[in-house]
């Protein structure tokens, strides 16, 4: 039995070192020595500019993998973001198809498109009760057909203004970049501090008690997946404001991409543990990596490699901690 | 009235769960609710908590005439219902989880985390717990865990608690301080409903008692109207004594049929020499941890014998192995029923029938037909409580689940049946019936090894009693030696020694 702790008031940030999960601090301390090994691997790794490369190159992994993170959170995983990628990206830029007016009201409807395609994957998995990995790996299937019936090629162009999404810099640091960060934020405050985000961590937790709890299980099913397809778009938008245009194979690789940040940041694949800040490092974790990976010449195929030992090796950690506990 | 239930009736697939049930608790009262497992209590409270929708009767809370369309509703309310099986978040704090779905809120209806964590002190302060509020619920004890599920109800101000056999989990001092927190509830007015196998808990807590039995109402009685042997005829429909068959009368029992001499099992059994004869139940008793089970292993050959022999029915067995033993028509009901294979998804015909399948129609195919005529045998001759061989045996209860097994290894020993436990978490109507069929088959000219921790079984029901202490045998005992202060002593009669042979 523990005692109440006659607890002197703690400051915001003393507390959250505190309760840190111990994952956290290893992510933590990986990324420090990523660092001294790029350091030591190229003499052009250290460099101001070369940070913002990666602040920058971060976002599109970023976007895809909070969406991750929340379908995750509630036990699920959502493996059709790839192919959510690939149609909202041709939709964007064949849609908007170099009109400046259309701009606003194509990406605010393919962000919708995708919270849409999303809520349609946690109603169909809650209420048809089949297993998150198959409706979601229908789900790609359908939505990867759909692209190439829209187009087999890149369709349309995007205005010079649209590429300031992924372009655009204040302080040297790129709109792309920051918007994922503002988006974690916002996110965290969500799951953290509201009735409806706390949910998702019960939902994932224990679904049987939550629903004794009056916690509506469906409703909080389709809101993470329709997150999570949200995330997959924004992905999307910000692929084409930086490629120029959309293309029906963009999103290939992403459903695993997504995945390695969210495991990599201790968010458990049995649901409520873990959260955003922790794929956010993984993110960071893992866009170092590549950089490095980059500086040191190794072609991407070893780089898939190394990603598929990333994701194992992270599970595997997670899963021994488990049966220890 | 807080609560009244009026004919209430419910049926499930096969299972005609609960008949016209009459049920109430006062403000202020605690009752205890007493049956045999599956004689419908779980039912009624579920009924009660909105869990399930009943068929027929109605429910009135609070004085008003209500159909619960979810257990949140009727949770909010102000019934709530402590499982066994608690509705806890492993991952989250102790306050969160008081606060579940009931988080405060500030201005800008974001969670105030102080306010949360302040009330769930406060809640915890009154029920005089101390649980550091911050601590996540997989780091606290079972009891500790409760304390917040109860926590949880208090804050959502609750005017019925029910209380789902709290005890089964917890430590004697702990059980005393859940009583404390149930009399203190009672005093603020709260209606209980208190559920428990144990009589002497319901004595001392219960106002009064509601007695099932079969999904039927047996009683309602002030508690201080009944005594035990009262209650426990209420719930059993019969006197206590006739709880076990006569014991096995001279010239019943014949030539030994297991002999087993110095057997060694590792370090649990040290050279245990025992006969069993044709028609005798042999008990074999001990504290946890003797070699009870290890020893009975290893005769049937599932355990790697160290040394020693065994004689079935005369013959050396040289290299004991379930196969030979099963061929020698022994057979063994493990005390894990649920890893003994009951094949949840497939009906009652073909568990009982799983072990014989090749006695079961000459060709290929099963048949069908004789299938179900075995389990038909099978439920009329051990009284199982189910509609018919189609019954799902997921839907049986523990009791029945244990007769179905025994029923399959009645096919196919023809020598010699041991059974580990074999009334563990059976209730009492159960036990009787199970105890009739031991018999039955000894009558029949099996010689029956029983397993028991439970003293009253023992000595009710084995002829004979081969007791071992750490892994030697301290004593047997036959006839009229056979008492419970006898095999107890005997029980713990090595570790004495032992421990004075130390100390020396």
């Amino acid at each position: 039995m523990s005692a109440v702790t006659s607890d002197p008031p703690r400051t915001a940030a003393r507390q959250a070192i505190r309760q840190m999960p111990v994952s956290l601090l290893v992510v933590l301390g990986l990324i420090v020595l990523l660092l001294a090994i790029g350091v030591i691997a190229s003499p052009r790794f250290a460099s101001l500019n070369n940070f913002r490369n990666i602040f920058q190159q971060s976002a599109a992994l970023g976007f895809v993998s909070l969406g991750q993170t929340i379908v995750v959170l509630t036990g699920g995983i959502d493996l059709s973001v790839g192919a959510m990628i690939s149609l909202t990206s041709n939709f964007t830029s064949g849609w908007i198809d170099g009109d400046p007016n259309m701009v606003v009201p194509v990406v605010v409807g393919v962000i919708a498109l995708g919270a849409a395609i999303g809520c349609v994957n946690g109603a169909l998995s809650h209420y048809l009760r089949v297993h998150p990995l198959i409706v979601t790996l229908g789900m790609a299937a359908i939505l990867q057909g759909c692209t190439l019936l829209y187009s087999l090629a890149p369709v349309g162009k995007v205005t010079d203004d649209f590429e300031a999404f992924a372009y655009g810099r204040i302080f040297g640091l790129s709109y792309g970049g920051l918007a994922m960060l503002a988006l974690f934020a916002l996110v965290g405050v969500f799951l953290h501090r509201t009735r409806t985000g706390n949910a998702i961590y019960v939902v994932g937790g224990d679904a049987r008690g939550a629903r004794l709890l009056g916690i509506s299980v469906a409703w909080t099913m389709m809101l993470a997946y329709a997150m999570s397809g949200a995330c997959a778009a924004l992905t999307a938008v910000y692929l084409v404001s930086r490629m120029g245009s959309g293309d029906p194979w963009r999103g290939d690789g992403f459903d695993l991409a997504s995945i390695t940040p969210v495991v990599v940041g201790g968010t458990a694949l049995s649901g409520g543990r873990g959260g955003p800040l922790g794929t956010l490092l993984g993110v960071y974790l893992i866009s170092l990596l590549n950089n490095i990976l980059n500086f040191m010449d190794v072609s991407t195929f070893y780089q898939w490699i190394v990603q598929g030992l990333i994701i194992i090796t992270a599970v595997a950690i997670h899963v021994e901690k488990g049966r220890r506990a | 009235m807080i609560v009244e239930a009026k004919a209430i009736s419910k049926s499930f697939p096969g299972v005609r769960s609960l008949d016209r049930v009459d049920f109430s608790v006062s403000a202020g009262e605690v009752r205890a609710l007493v049956g045999e497992n599956g004689a419908g209590k779980s039912t009624l409270i579920k009924i009660i908590s909105g869990a399930y929708v009943p068929d027929e009767g109605e429910l009135h809370f609070d004085g008003g005439n209500v159909k619960w369309s979810s257990p949140h509703e009727a949770q909010a309310a102000g019934i709530h219902v402590i499982y066994q099986e608690l509705v806890l978040f492993p991952e989250m704090t102790v306050a969160q989880n008081i606060f579940v779905n009931r988080q405060p809120r500030n201005s800008l209806r974001m969670i105030d985390y102080r306010a949360m964590k302040t009330r769930a002190k406060a809640l915890l302060g009154d029920l005089g717990a101390l649980i550091d509020v911050n601590e996540k619920i997989k780091r606290l004890s079972v009891a500790n865990r409760q304390m917040v599920e109860i926590a949880r109800a208090l804050d959502s101000d609750a005017k019925l608690i029910v209380f789902d056999e709290p005890t089964a989990v917890l430590g004697g001092h702990e059980v005393e301080l859940l009583f404390a927190i149930i009399r203190g509830l009672k005093q603020r007015g709260v209606a209980i409903v208190f559920i428990s196998h144990r009589l002497d808990e319901i004595f001392e807590i219960a106002d009064s008692a509601t007695v099932l039995k079969d999904g039927k109402l047996v009683g309602s009685v002030p508690i201080a109207a009944v005594d035990r042997n009262k209650l426990v005829a209420m719930m059993i429909g019969r006197n206590l004594a006739d709880i076990y068959p006569p014991k096995a009368q001279e010239g019943e029992v014949g030539e030994v049929v297991v002999d087993a001499k110095d057997i060694v099992v590792g370090a649990r059994v040290k050279g245990v020499s025992f006969e069993a004869r044709k028609g005798e139940v042999l008990g074999v008793a001990g504290m946890v941890g003797a070699g009870r089970t290890e020893l009975a292993h290893a005769v049937f050959g599932s355990l790697p014998l160290d040394c020693g022999s065994i004689r079935l029915v005369g013959q050396a067995v040289p290299k004991p192995s379930p196969t030979r033993s099963i061929a020698a028509g022994l057979g063994f009901l493990t005390e894990d029923r649920k890893g003994e294979g009951l094949f949840m998804l497939l009906d009652l015909a073909a568990n009982v029938t799983a072990p014989v399948l090749e006695t079961v129609g000459e060709s290929i195919w099963l048949d069908r037909g004789a299938e179900k005529d075995i389990a038909q045998k099978q439920i009329r001759d051990y009284a199982i409580a189910a509609t018919g061989p189609q019954a799902s045996v997921a839907n049986l209860s523990g009791g029945n689940q244990q007769k179905v097994l025994l029923g399959r290894w009645v096919i196919s020993s023809r020598t010699a049946l041991i059974l580990d436990e074999p009334t563990r978490g059976v209730d009492v109507g159960a036990k009787v019936e199970i105890y009739r069929i031991i018999r039955q088959l000894a009558r029949r000219g099996l010689a029956i090894i029983v397993i028991s921790s439970e003293l009253p079984e023992i000595v009710g029901l084995c002829d004979r009693v081969v007791v071992l202490c750490e892994g030697r045998k301290t004593g047997e005992l036959a006839g009229q030696e056979v008492t419970e202060n006898a095999v107890l002593q005997l029980a713990v009669a090595g570790r004495d020694a032992m421990s004075a042979g130390r100390s020396a």
